[in-house]
């Protein structure tokens, strides 16, 4: 059988990809090579990428309450503008001011009151308790005493912690003190700004380009929203049940479902183990099966009720592709990572869905033009 | 022939009537829940305080109904397909609202022993009470595929 030559198209292509490949590898190499000139080019991007990306997650989540009021004709923009930023950061201030010194209070009072019992706890009466016997409790005891493993864990961790935190403290500073005139620049001329980005790209990829913004602009927004509504919900409602119960240190507890619900599946397991731990500690207040039936009974409304209602399907995305992602973000960018995995994925599968609509689209005016021939 | 049933469409009018009566009638509960959390049992006497809310919700609910029948006309001109958000702010406040009426029976100084079987029992006639009203109403069609 006589093999097909490969046509001068595919050539084309293998020699681009080849290309692109090699390219690639240089930067890569190039990298390697100066890395002192690319992290000073790195620290640069990231101090301008952190304001820039959280004005535009804020923009995402203003913007449709700013066109809402315009469309019921409180303008002009200046004003819409001012009283939306005038109602979240009197918003956001209000939260602080009421809820700050209760959770604080609560933490205040907890190494007060419970932290010595609970050490106490460990100290004396763990080891009768222990499940496991007290021959296994001894030798964990003796093993930690001798190897030092905690100080050393401690000795070693503490540094890299404060260097971390340093390093990133200086740019999310800057990034908030800038995010309120950022983000009132952007919404004033959030269309100026999206035409002047459009006017970049070239005419003939323009359209195309508009339509795939547009979808990830709905999509990551429709999700920064939920997500948002999200956490006060749920942090409200396990505030409230936790309170019913008689769990003490209920806004705490709540608090924590409220913040950890920003990892999917993940962050009401994480916000559970706390209360069922100190419920399992504590001498009063509901005893540890109730609370984690309570928490079971979140997550069951998590999942049933306040996910499909708030994020109204917007991010039907199956729960191991949202799992695997938060792993694989996770590990790339850490903690950020893991918070933005679901909408990376959407986003994912958002430019997946544009262009394999753009192949069928193509496809059918080929077919069309073939016909009309 | 077959005969294909097509589901009534409602104006604004009767959407708005559902939705603003069952935020009165949620209106002392939810309050209360939200105040509960801040401990308002210990500033305010309780019993004046849940009387103090349902005068205001007795105000609110006098004066809404006034303004749908002023409305009405034109209210009765607007539809909608489906009344999604309609029903996802019903859903929301109901979920609030039970944990508020359960709120309510502990200041009215029940037993809490019983406070699990209320929940159940409450939520139990409310998912009925909105599921009806979300197929009849919102025109919602629960069993459509995703």
């Amino acid at each position: 059988m006589k093999k097909r030559p490969i046509s001068d198209e595919t050539l084309n292509r293998i020699i681009k990809f080849l290309a692109i490949i090699v390219l690639g590898f240089g930067v890569v190499l190039l990298a390697i090579q100066f890395q002192d000139f690319w992290n000073w080019i790195l620290r640069a991007i990231r101090a301008v990428i952190i304001p820039i990306g959280l004005a535009y997650i804020g923009a995402l989540i203003i913007f449709p309450l700013i066109k809402y009021l315009e469309k019921k004709g409180v303008g002009p923009r200046g004003f819409s503008l001012g009283l939306v930023f005038v109602l979240t950061v009197g918003l956001i201030f209000a939260a602080f001011y009421f809820l700050t010194p209760l959770i604080i209070n609560e933490i205040r009072n907890f190494f007060a009151d419970d932290f010595p019992i609970i050490v106490d706890y460990i100290n004396n009466d763990l080891r009768g308790e222990f499940i496991f016997g007290v021959d296994l409790y001894d030798r964990i005891i003796t093993f930690i005493n001798e190897t030092n493993v905690i100080a050393d864990t401690v000795d070693s961790l503490v540094p890299n912690l404060i260097a971390s935190l340093s390093n990133l403290l200086f740019p999310l500073l800057m990034a908030f003190a800038l995010l309120p005139i950022l983000l009132i620049f952007y919404l004033n001329d959030y269309e100026v700004i999206s035409e002047r980005i459009r006017s970049i790209i070239p005419p003939k990829h323009e359209k195309n380009a508009a339509e795939l913004a547009s979808r990830l602009n709905q999509t990551v927004g429709a999700y920064l929203r939920g997500q948002l509504i999200l956490m006060i919900v749920l942090g409200a409602v396990a505030t409230i049940v936790y309170k019913l119960i008689g769990l003490k240190y209920y806004f705490f507890f709540g608090f924590l479902v409220g913040v950890t619900n920003i990892i999917p599946y993940f962050g009401l397991l994480i916000a559970a183990i706390p209360p069922i731990v100190y419920s399992f500690i504590a001498t009063s207040g509901p005893g540890p099966l109730l609370v984690l039936v309570v928490n079971v009974v979140l997550q069951f409304f998590e999942g049933n009720i306040f996910q499909p209602l708030i994020m109204s399907h917007q991010l039907s995305i199956h729960p191991i592709v949202i799992i695997i992602s938060i792993l694989f973000f996770g590990s790339l960018f850490g903690t950020l990572g893991v918070i933005f995995a679901s909408p990376i994925a959407a986003s994912i599968r958002v430019i997946y869905r544009f262009f394999r609509d753009l192949r069928q689209e193509k496809l059918k005016n080929n077919v069309t033009e073939a016909t009309s021939t | 022939m077959i005969k294909t049933v097509r589901p009534r469409i409602y104006s604004k009018f009767e959407i708005n009537t559902i939705v603003f009566y069952g935020t009165i009638l949620l209106f002392t509960p939810l309050v209360l829940v939200f105040t509960y959390v801040f401990g308002i049992e210990q500033v305010f006497d309780i019993k004046i305080y849940i009387l103090i809310l349902v005068i205001v919700s007795g105000i609110i609910g006098i004066v809404g109904t006034i303004i749908l029948f002023i409305k009405r006309d034109h209210l009765k001109r607007q539809v909608k397909a489906t009344y999604i958000s309609e029903f996802y702010y019903l859903v929301t406040i109901s979920i609030f609202g039970i944990l508020g009426f359960i709120v309510l029976y502990n200041y009215l100084g029940g037993s809490p022993q019983y406070i699990a079987n209320i929940f159940i029992l409450l939520l139990v006639v409310f998912v009925y009470i909105l599921l009806t009203l979300g197929r009849k109403f919102f025109n919602l069609n629960y069993s459509r595929k995703k």
